[in-house]
């Protein structure tokens, strides 16, 4: 609990709305309650009564109700005050509160104190701004079962097993002659396996996730001069990108962040790809294909009116899910439109495009077509199950965590030095931590004690 | 009466960390005074008769590196040597050596015997001369008072010790010996926390009594191993076998139907035992499905028939000690020399030292061994050499030193000691170690010399050694980083026969180091043969540099971050409460534990990373007006 000070915020919207909550928490809380509301306020019930200023004058009226420490959100003592929704009313109660001992709190500083007291761990209080930040509906039930601690709780049971593992391994290392040599046993390397098994499925559930709080990264791809900045100036409403018809004007990634129908987008513009002399537009390919590889979705962009390059069919080998757009259809005869057709058909199939759409950025002809196909992409992975809210951050470190079990089963496959393993499966661990900011360094050693008789 | 003599360090104990202690503070130069209630048994091996094992093996070489008595009083001692996890990588390889207790006494005491600067004296300690907040000195049974500037306490098990055997139990140090009860009052009216530990040993047999026709013979390893870095198997005297049996459901059934009379079970014994090495009833009760469990039977000397029945430590009655002994394969006809026992006796709860080892309520009063709840003769060693050294440091008016985490294993358990405590009796494991592949058996030297050069630990004879060592390590690494084979030359194909790989294109010799397959001692000779002349020391540091290259270099880079918060220094009279953020708890923690440095504040059990975080903010902004 806090020794030092008090916060108080207004818990609510700004703007005139029926109701505006006060959110008081620390120390001073039962005595701005008394000052406040002139009784001591029994905990959990809801008093309706006046809030007064100190000469004893209405402000506002309202419920008012008390939490103890540590039975509340922050797990110290808060006070809510629920009084009405007007900014002048609500800002009277609030500098009374503060005049009784409180401070303004910091943005996030109420759940900040839930972390450092131990009510939520950190992808919990990451969850809570999510679920306040969440622009859709999908997006606000990943950031909910995140902060029931789902997410938590499967990154914990990895987290377990790595560590149980962990001990077996430690325990033929420390005890050799105990007559415990797990590194030959077949189950043992049977569990690593399914834990990377476990990975794989949270790793997927939280990807969903964080395409809904960060946002769909979307690439714009394909050689040059075929549109790709007019794309991106199309769909951010900007001109972000200069636009020429000289190949090779765009010489650095480009990003904007939109949204679509609720649904935030990060879209990047690369540079075209092909064969080039000069050293700035190659780094700027180089980057390009750096943005390609961080792509949860890329936008191939053709050009109707030129042949395929085989530059186009380098994107081919990409890992993420991708569109095809056939541009400046305006350009192209009504007669070559059906052949187009087919030739797309083909190209999808040597891509593995999902889908093909024709479009002219220029005569702003298919862009609505692909808007709705984006937020279709974004929407088609909400509909998994068990989608959690998760960050970039999490993916990250859930990554680092599984390639180190990876690791640790090829040196337990080579044999010759478990201790190696035993270090990857400890830094696999301290990976995860990082997800739910619980670094506690749990015994290992009493379970090793715990689970097998050691000692001479 | 008062000793003509002032000291500037004396050291109360002539035990593992007692030796070490008194020889670390002589070597820097210091006037040292062995205090021991009895000059004859200077360097007891109180428990089993070996020395080293896993996570011990590195604590042996971290002293020896560090000029200390342990690994050549073992190598003069040695009558059974084997490299544990021999088949594993080099980081939790180790060294263990049954020795001969005597040998190993003759040993030590001829060490200190030797050692300039350090005076021997045999009397029991019973009280300390305490000025204010400051030890100078101690005053013995006959009442005389030694003054020095500071005193190392290694008191082992002595301190209130209480033996059990059954129900009945008396005053002891250790079997044979009286316990420091005098002394121990007198602790335990300083402001220390106390607390109490217990160990056990199991009864002694003699081996002329052993049917040894079915048990299985377990030979010492060859090549032999060698503990010191100044060693060689030419010290060692005759070596002997060790063999293996193992308990019955019989002997299962003989201890459970006398568990009541155990004290361990009764309640007698209010001392906590360590759960790695539990006592026979213990393991019977714990693992109750186990139907066998492993005995070591181990020598205890050339010159005895006397054997250490390794795994059946017990306080259980006499009468069940004979029955359950005779019904284990071998010792049917067993004769108990001397009954296992448990000791319970006196710690202070070691939280309340420094890192110097230095008691935090009483200046210039340091602990070492038992008596900061740790087991194991190389655990005490390892402290007694690191109090030793910062006790006369002190009086010398320098900085107190002490290994990091990842310079040494010393390093790991006297952190793990003043930071975390110790509920058990604490013993060195590898995996307590987070820096484990650099901590090596093989490098300890590499670790330590040159900082024990610097420190006056080490001398001429062992610096030049070392110095040859490291620049042939040095020689040896680069030339190899410039050696790589074609296809098509003789060298590559004698690879290829010789490993059974297809190597196929050009190889770097670091890249051949990292197959498994590959030896650097056979290499060398098919691909530079005018390396091969190489000590074989020196080819083995760096073929271990070779094959944990990568993961070294994590390690280091994990190393170098941490450090750089490690090592931000907490003022002692730090005002917790002025941090805003830290919970109550939190601040009670650090308000009890002082951290010297943040990194200390980290490994505080309860103090979140979140609270550490707090910490190093408020140290940044409080640090920043001075600087903008």
């Amino acid at each position: 609990m806090y020794t030092t000070d008090t916060i108080a915020a207004v818990a609510t919207g700004s703007g005139r709305a029926g109701v505006g909550i006060i959110r008081i928490s620390g120390p001073a809380v039962p005595d701005i309650a008394r000052q406040i509301t002139g009784k001591t306020l029994t905990a959990r019930h809801a008093h309706h009564l006046p809030f007064v200023d100190d000469a004893g004058q209405t402000l506002d009226e309202g419920l008012a109700i008390r939490f103890d420490a540590p039975n509340s959100y922050t797990g110290e003592a808060v006070l809510e005050l629920q009084g009405h929704g007007g900014p002048v009313v609500l800002d009277m109660v609030l500098q009374r509160v503060l005049a009784c001992g409180a401070r303004p709190a910091r943005p996030g500083e109420f759940t900040e104190r839930a972390f450092l007291n131990d009510r939520m761990d950190l992808a919990q209080a990451e969850a809570v701004a999510d679920l306040i930040d969440a622009s859709s509906q999908a997006a606000a039930q990943a950031a909910i079962r995140s902060l029931d601690g789902e997410f938590s709780q499967a990154v914990n049971a990895i987290s377990e097993e790595l560590m149980t593992l962990r001990a077996w391994l430690e325990a033929a290392l420390d005890f050799s002659e105990e007559e415990i040599d797990f590194l030959s046993d077949p189950v043992f390397k049977q569990r690593v396996r399914e834990l990377l098994e476990a990975f794989d499925s949270v790793f997927e559930r939280a990807t969903q996730g964080s395409r809904l709080t960060d946002g769909l990264t979307v690439v714009i791809a394909g050689v040059a001069n075929v549109g790709k900045s007019s794309l991106l100036n199309a769909l951010s409403g900007t001109d972000r990108a200069i636009v020429t018809d000289i190949a090779g004007t765009t010489r650095d990634v480009l990003h904007e962040h939109i949204t679509l129908d609720g649904i935030p987008l990060h879209l990047m513009d690369t540079a075209g790809i092909r064969l080039t002399d000069d050293v700035v537009e190659q780094h700027g390919i180089d980057r390009a294909e750096q943005a390609l590889a961080s792509a949860d979705h890329v936008l191939i962009l053709v050009d109707a009116s030129q042949p395929v390059l085989p530059e186009t069919h380098r994107l081919a080998k990409l890992n993420a899910p991708s569109t095809l757009l056939i541009n400046k259809m305006d350009a192209v005869e009504s007669s070559v439109k059906s052949a187009l057709q087919d030739t797309a058909e083909r190209f999808k199939e040597a891509t593995g495009a999902q889908e093909v759409l024709f479009l002219s950025i220029k005569a702003d002809e298919g862009l609505d077509a692909l808007r709705d196909h984006l937020i279709q992409t974004a929407g088609r992975d909400t509909a998994v199950e068990g989608v959690f809210s998760a960050r970039r951050r999490h993916l990250d470190a859930l990554q680092r965590s599984r390639e180190a079990a990876d690791a640790a089963l090829n040196r337990l496959n080579q044999g010759d030095m478990p201790e190696l393993a035993a270090e990857e499966l400890r830094l696999a661990r301290s990976a995860l931590d990082e997800v739910t900011g619980r670094f506690d360094t749990e015994d290992l050693l009493g379970k090793v004690f715990g689970q097998f008789c050691i000692g001479k | 009466m008062e000793f003509p003599t002032h000291f500037d360090v004396i050291v109360v104990g002539g035990g593992h960390a007692g030796t070490e202690a008194a020889l670390a503070s002589a070597r820097t130069g210091a006037s040292t005074l062995l205090l021991t209630h009895n000059i004859e048994t200077l360097g007891q091996m109180s428990c089993n008769p070996a020395i080293g094992g896993i996570g011990k093996g590195h604590l042996v070489k971290e002293i020896d590196a560090l000029g200390g008595a342990m690994g050549k009083a073992a190598d003069a001692a040695g009558i059974h040597f084997r490299t544990l996890n021999s088949r594993k990588g080099p980081a939790v390889r180790a060294t263990r050596a049954q020795a001969d207790r005597s040998l190993y006494r003759s040993a030590i005491r001829q060490i200190l015997e030797n050692q300039p600067n350090l005076t021997l004296f045999q009397q029991p300690v019973d009280d300390l001369i305490v000025e204010g907040d400051e030890v100078r000195g101690a005053i013995t049974q006959l009442g005389v008072k030694f003054r020095a500037h500071a005193v190392v306490l290694t008191v082992g098990t002595f301190l209130a010790g209480k033996i059990h055997v059954g129900d009945a139990n008396s005053a002891a140090g250790r079997a044979g010996d009286p316990p420091a009860a005098t002394l121990a009052a007198r602790m335990r009216e300083l402001p220390l926390e106390v607390g109490r530990l217990k160990t056990g040993t199991p009864p002694r047999i003699d081996a002329r009594t052993i049917d040894y026709t079915h048990l299985q013979p377990q030979p010492g390893d060859s090549p032999r191993p060698v503990f010191s870095y100044l060693g060689s198997v030419d010290q060692h005297p005759q070596q002997v076998h060790c063999h293996i049996t193992h308990t019955s459901e019989r002997t299962h059934d003989i201890i459970r139907a006398a568990l009541h009379r155990s004290p361990l079970f009764s309640g007698e014994i209010e001392g906590v035992g360590p759960r790695y090495c539990p006592s026979i009833e213990d393991k019977v009760v714990r693992f109750a499905d186990k139907t066998s469990h492993q005995i070591f039977i181990e020598p205890e000397g050339l010159t005895t028939h006397e054997i250490y029945p390794n795994g059946i430590s017990t306080s259980l009655p006499f009468d069940v000690q004979i029955n359950y002994v005779q019904s284990i394969k071998g010792f049917e006809n067993a004769h108990i020399t001397r009954p296992g026992y448990a000791i319970e006796y006196d710690y202070f709860d070691p939280r309340g030292l420094s890192a110097s080892l230095e008691t935090k309520p009483l200046k210039r009063l340091f602990f070492a061994g038992q008596i900061n709840g740790t087991t194991g003769y190389e655990e005490a060693a390892a402290q007694g050499l690191i109090a030793g050294l910062n006790a006369a440091r002190q009086v010398q008016g320098l900085e107190p030193w002490t290994p990091r985490r990842d310079e040494a294993y010393i390093g790991v358990l006297i952190d793990d000691l003043i930071t975390r405590g110790t509920r058990e009796p604490y013993r060195m494991f590898t995996s307590r170690a987070e820096y484990r592949l650099m901590l090596r058996e093989d490098n300890a030297d590499m670790r330590l010399t040159a900082k024990g050069r610097e420190l006056g630990l080490v001398d001429d004879h062992r610096w030049a050694a070392f110095q040859a060592k490291s620049l042939a390590v040095d020689e040896l690494g680069k030339a190899l980083k410039a050696l790589v084979i074609h296809p098509g030359q003789p060298e590559f194909k004698a690879v290829e026969e010789a490993t059974g790989l297809s190597l196929s294109r050009e190889r770097h010799a670091s890249d051949l180091l990292k197959m498994p397959e590959v030896r650097l001692n056979e290499l060398l000779p098919m691909i530079a043969p005018e390396l091969a002349g190489f000590d074989a020391s020196v080819i083995e540091q760096v073929e271990i540099q070779g094959k944990y290259a990568g993961y070294l270099d994590r390690q280091q880079a994990d190393v170098e971050r941490a450090r750089a918060q490690q090592s931000v220094r907490l003022p002692v009279d730090f005002d917790y409460n002025s941090v805003s953020g830290l919970s109550n708890e939190i601040t009670q923690k650090l308000l009890e534990h002082k951290p010297e440095t943040l990194g200390q504040a980290a490994r505080i059990s309860g103090v979140t990373p979140a609270a550490v975080s707090l910490l190093a903010i408020y140290l940044k902004k409080t640090a920043l007006p001075e600087s903008a």
